[in-house]
């Protein structure tokens, strides 16, 4: 029993932190239409500036996660202000291909910039345990989470409330609408994009702190946001927390009940089965669905 | 204006083609030709190899600075210059054997190893028929020679004694004895050769076996095979496994509240980023090795383990792990098989690797009749203070085995 | 009547792409006896490319649906060859057919529900496909071996057709692309084909005007399952030694992907031009820029794809036709 227990807490906190690498990819696919090949390349490079700016500096990655955040920001908006609008009225293929693109460029630039070698960033705490009812919980593992949530709920606030959030959301409804409200489609497009890259780049550093990372991990992270953006509902950000939690519980009790690795097996049954039945993800409505091609 | 379109595809499928390759005559044997031997090597420089694949070239690299500041390799009375043909195989075995096919149409003949299992089996299919010859310098996989290949020899132990080393030494060093031993394994089929054979090790010395537990090859998350494990709580836990999956398992047996004895684990603990990222967690990890500077033996290329090490700390500013210095063994058993057969004919180096029986830095290179080295012994290796030191074998330890090795 | 434009008529313009094509094969046999074996080798990997771009460029291009799990027809083609041949004893040649069938089987089976959904749920869920068979290969060690790999025997009294060589796999690579690009040419101007364009731009309208949708769907995934189906089989012949991790790589998927984007996706010839494009032009960079060879051809594509978004074949035929040549102009219909 301690151990069911004990799979369903891990299986959660992996899935908050899966959520956090992944909502930046639901959200450029909801509001843009951009599947993002490159999303995971932007994570293990926010691994790599929380690095850098903690054996540099010092600094410890709850904070160094802001870094990574303004860094990959910078660069997301740029990418997509000058590279990815040129193309993104194409048909998907097309901004998939450049973000294929895109990944393989930052891929091996981070491969001869920093090495293969794997890296880890080291706290005193992030390894420590505590125990609630013979149930171990990683603190790293913990903070990682709650981090997770409350960047969600600040996420979905800043898209229903702010004015840069609104303007993000109605471009993606319907951007022949937005542009005539006087919204600059462009330099939305880019804020989200930018937003996007900024949240990798925290998830980035959270990964760094409680695991391992080499330039070779993007895709991982790039195949993970795929399953979990649609889990949640394309563009869904409470969606994707559903999402991340579904897979990380999934793959933590299939882990400890099923034999050998038939576990991965599972988590992509379960994915088929929620696209079967329920298409627009698990919770609400997805924003995908609401669009309207321009 | 289809028909356009196909006419300008004709033109460009043929133009390109024969640009890419260069027609039957240009390209001429390169290797052994004037005063040079290039040996071809494909490298994994990227994809999820390449880590690894890094090392394994900067020990190709060493040894031919090394073999050239001896003035050269010296064949039938005539002194050639070493060199090596890199190209990066991208982690990918079907790339690692068209390689090997694309050095034989430059005449080179004689083949250095990729990284890793997979691209050594595909390799050694194509060497044998190709009738090249190739010194594997980390395909430790069992499976590969026992299909017969001829032409491919491996300086390294088999896969068969990477955990069963850790169980031998714990039962030779460990006091009080441990009793109970878990095994967990990357399921590729080095990584699970590894733990059947440390499995059959820790029965034969009579402990008590769970496992193994399997988990994805490369994963960073092993937490579902250590909660089974959990329930038995084993005195030891033996991880069969690649840096990746070794760092989660140390860090992820803390996170759990699993309190074992001792960690062992294959491969990860004596890479040098292994101590780097995950700091004072490492300490008292067990790891088996190919090779430490603790080895005895020694040889004219590169001296002893010590002055390898010291070598590659200055050329490439870090320790020399035993990626390096296996794939060091291998360019220089190449070598002195070259030097010895006297000729740079694939078949009569074949002959003389087979004969082949040297002490290097590496310690002793005999093949056996499979090409396997087995007279080499694995070393066991713990993590004291951020440093790997050798603790078994007894007669090359450095330091003694701290147990119970992680604390409390 | 659009029917009486559909119909055949062997006329000097339809029957040259025919005679082009045959030209096409004859090059590349003449080619052949140009190549030192592992350039043969070299060569053998762009037919393998052209055959396995031109089978998603049916379900992908010509049909809109974006399968991004193609690759699993090619795994499954290449595991039921090594099971047939080691644990059957089975000849390869019979081996590869039913290789291709078994993937037209799988490709009908799932494509029944998996048809059903669109755009990018469709996407996701064959590769959420793609990646749970690898998982099933992997996980029943006895039948394929798991994640060590299965070997096909090649040698002694086990082999049951001798292993073919560099030369020989060329001509089957070649084969196998000759007849892929034959099954898409006759498709491309058959009533077929056109009721998969149809499907691409309105499946509603497409379903309307009597196109039974369903029906036309599954029988071009299954047919574009048996293309690559047979390649997977060939490549695992090629190989001796199969792994699950490589046979359903994602990666394979991908540049099939970007190798119709780049050629022109929905053409006959587009597939062609990318696959050989893109394996070229990776792998002169891989020799001469051994270091930085990925970083590259990063750049390229995306520079290709920036200038040239509708692919090769496309841009040239719409140039032709309206006399705008500019890459400019390009760069200029999908920005924003």
């Amino acid at each position: 029993m301690t151990g069911f227990l004990q799979a369903v807490a891990y299986g959660l906190l992996q899935g908050g932190l899966l959520a956090l690498v992944a909502v930046g990819f639901s959200l450029v696919w909801g509001v843009m239409n951009v599947v993002n090949l490159s999303h995971g390349a932007f994570v293990v490079l926010g691994a790599y500036v929380g690095l850098l700016v903690n054996q540099r500096l010092g600094l410890d990655p709850f904070l160094g996660m802001f870094v990574a955040a303004v860094a990959l920001f910078a660069l997301g908006y740029v990418v997509q202000r000058f590279v990815i609008n040129l193309v993104v009225n194409g048909p998907i293929f097309i901004t998939l291909l450049l973000t294929f693109g895109l990944e393989l460029l930052l891929t091996q630039g981070m491969n001869i910039a920093f090495t293969a070698n794997y890296q880890g960033i080291q706290t005193t705490y992030a390894g420590t345990s505590f125990a609630v009812a013979g149930v171990q919980i990683p603190v790293g593992r913990l903070l990682a989470f709650v981090l997770s949530v409350v960047v969600t709920v600040a996420l979905v606030a800043v898209m229903n409330r702010t004015r840069v959030g609104m303007s993000i959301m109605a471009t993606g409804m319907d951007r022949g609408a937005a542009r005539l409200m006087g919204i600059r489609a462009r330099h939305v497009y880019a804020l989200t994009f930018g937003i996007a890259a900024g949240l990798a780049g925290m998830a980035g550093t959270m990964i760094g702190m409680v695991g391992t990372f080499n330039p070779a991990s993007a895709g991982g992270f790039t195949l993970l946001s795929f399953v979990i953006a649609v889990l949640g509902g394309l563009g869904n950000m409470y969606g994707a927390l559903a999402g991340g939690m579904l897979i990380g519980l999934v793959q933590a009790l299939g882990g400890y009940f099923l034999s050998g690795t038939w576990v991965n097996a599972l988590a992509f049954l379960v994915l088929i089965l929620v696209l079967m039945f329920r298409p627009s993800g698990l919770v609400g409505k997805a924003f995908y669905s609401a669009r309207l091609e321009v | 204006m289809n028909t356009r379109v196909l006419f300008v595809s004709v033109v460009t499928v043929g133009a390109l083609a024969l640009t890419a390759c260069g027609s039957k005559g240009e390209a001429g044997p390169s290797a052994g030709s004037g005063d040079t031997l290039t040996l071809g090597a494909s490298v994994s420089l990227t994809g999820k190899l390449a880590r690894e694949g890094t090392l394994t070239q900067e020990g190709y690299k060493l040894c031919v600075e090394k073999v050239n500041a001896k003035g050269g390799v010296k064949v039938g009375g005539k002194t050639l210059k070493l060199a090596v043909s890199y190209q990066d195989d991208t982690s990918k075995p079907d790339t690692a054997a068209q390689l090997v096919d694309q050095f034989n149409d430059q005449g080179i003949k004689l083949i250095l190893g990729s990284y890793g299992s997979a691209n050594t089996e595909a390799q050694a299919a194509v060497i044998e028929r190709n009738n090249q010859v190739m010194v594997d310098s980390s395909g430790a996989d069992d499976k590969i020679f026992a299909k017969g290949y001829k032409r491919t020899f491996a300086v390294l132990s088999p896969a068969s004694e990477y955990a069963a080393s850790i169980v031998k030494a714990l039962a030779d060093l460990a006091s009080p004895k441990p009793t109970s031993v878990a095994f967990l394994s990357a399921d590729d089929g080095f990584s699970k050769t590894a733990a059947d054979g440390g499995v059959a090790a820790a029965k034969a010395a009579g402990f008590t076996v769970t496992g193994p537990e399997l988990f994805p090859n490369g994963a960073t998350d092993v937490s579902s095979a250590l909660n089974k494990v959990k329930g038995s709580a084993p005195d030891v836990i033996i991880g069969s496994v690649h840096l990746a999956e070794g760092v989660a398992i140390v860090k992820q047996v803390k996170e759990l509240g699993l309190k074992p004895k001792a960690i062992g684990e294959t491969v990860a603990p004596p890479t040098p980023d292994f101590v780097t990222t995950l700091g004072a967690a490492a300490d008292g990890v067990l790891g088996s090795s190919q090779w430490t500077k603790a080895v005895s033996g020694k040889d004219d290329y590169f001296g002893d383990a010590s002055a390898y090490d010291a070598d590659i700390q200055k050329a490439f500013g870090h320790a020399a792990g035993y990626h390096n210095a296996e794939a060091s063994a291998a360019c220089l058993a190449l070598v002195l098989a070259t030097e010895k057969a006297g000729s740079t004919d694939p078949t009569a180096v074949r002959d003389a690797l087979a004969a082949l029986d040297v002490t290097t830095f590496f310690g002793r290179v005999k093949f056996d009749a499979t090409g396997k080295n087995v007279t080499k012994p694995m070393v066991v290796i713990q993590i004291q203070g951020g440093k790997a030191v050798t603790v078994w074998p007894k007669d090359m330890a450095e330091g003694s085995l701290v147990w119970p090795a992680l604390g409390s | 009547m659009a029917a009486e434009q559909l119909r055949y008529r062997p006329t000097v313009r339809t029957a040259t792409p025919w005679a082009l094509g045959v030209l096409l094969v004859a090059a590349a046999l003449a080619l052949q006896t140009q190549l030192y074996t592992g350039q043969a080798r070299t060569v053998t990997a762009i037919f393998m490319y052209v055959a396995l771009a031109l089978s998603w460029n049916l379900i992908g291009g010509y049909t809109g649906y974006a399968s991004f799990g193609q690759v699993v027809f090619f795994g499954i083609g290449g595991y039921f060859t090594a099971v047939a041949m080691t644990h059957l004893g089975w000849s390869f040649w019979v081996a590869l057919v039913a290789s291709g069938l078994f993937a037209a089987c799988y490709g009908a089976l799932v494509g029944i529900p998996l048809l059903r959904l669109r755009g990018h749920y469709f996407a996701i869920a064959t590769l959420g496909m793609a990646e749970g068979t690898r998982e099933i290969v992997t996980n029943l060690p006895e039948l394929t071996g798991g994640g060590g790999g299965i070997t096909l025997p090649t040698v002694g009294a086990a082999a049951t057709t001798p292993y073919l060589g560099n030369d020989g796999f060329y001509v089957l690579f070649l084969a196998l692309a000759a007849i892929a690009l034959l099954v898409t040419g006759v498709i491309s101007r058959s009533k077929f084909g056109f009721a998969l364009r149809a499907i691409h731009q309105d499946e509603d309208a497409a379903a309307a005007i009597g196109i039974n949708t369903t029906r036309t769907k599954v029988v071009t995934f299954a047919l574009s399952g048996f293309l690559a189906g047979m390649v997977g089989s060939a490549y695992a012949f090629q190989q001796v030694t199969i792994y699950p991790e490589r046979l359903f790589d994602v990666e394979i998927t991908v540049l099939m992907v970007v190798m119709v984007v780049i050629g022109g996706s929905g053409t006959v010839i587009g597939p062609v031009i990318g696959a050989v494009a893109l394996q070229f032009v990776s792998e002169w960079l891989r020799q001469n820029y051994t270091d930085i060879h990925t970083l590259l051809l990063g750049g390229i594509i995306i520079l290709a794809v920036i200038l040239l978004p509708q692919g090769l074949a496309n841009y040239v035929r719409e140039a032709r036709r309206t006399g705008e040549y500019s890459l400019l102009a390009n760069v200029r219909r999908y920005r924003l």
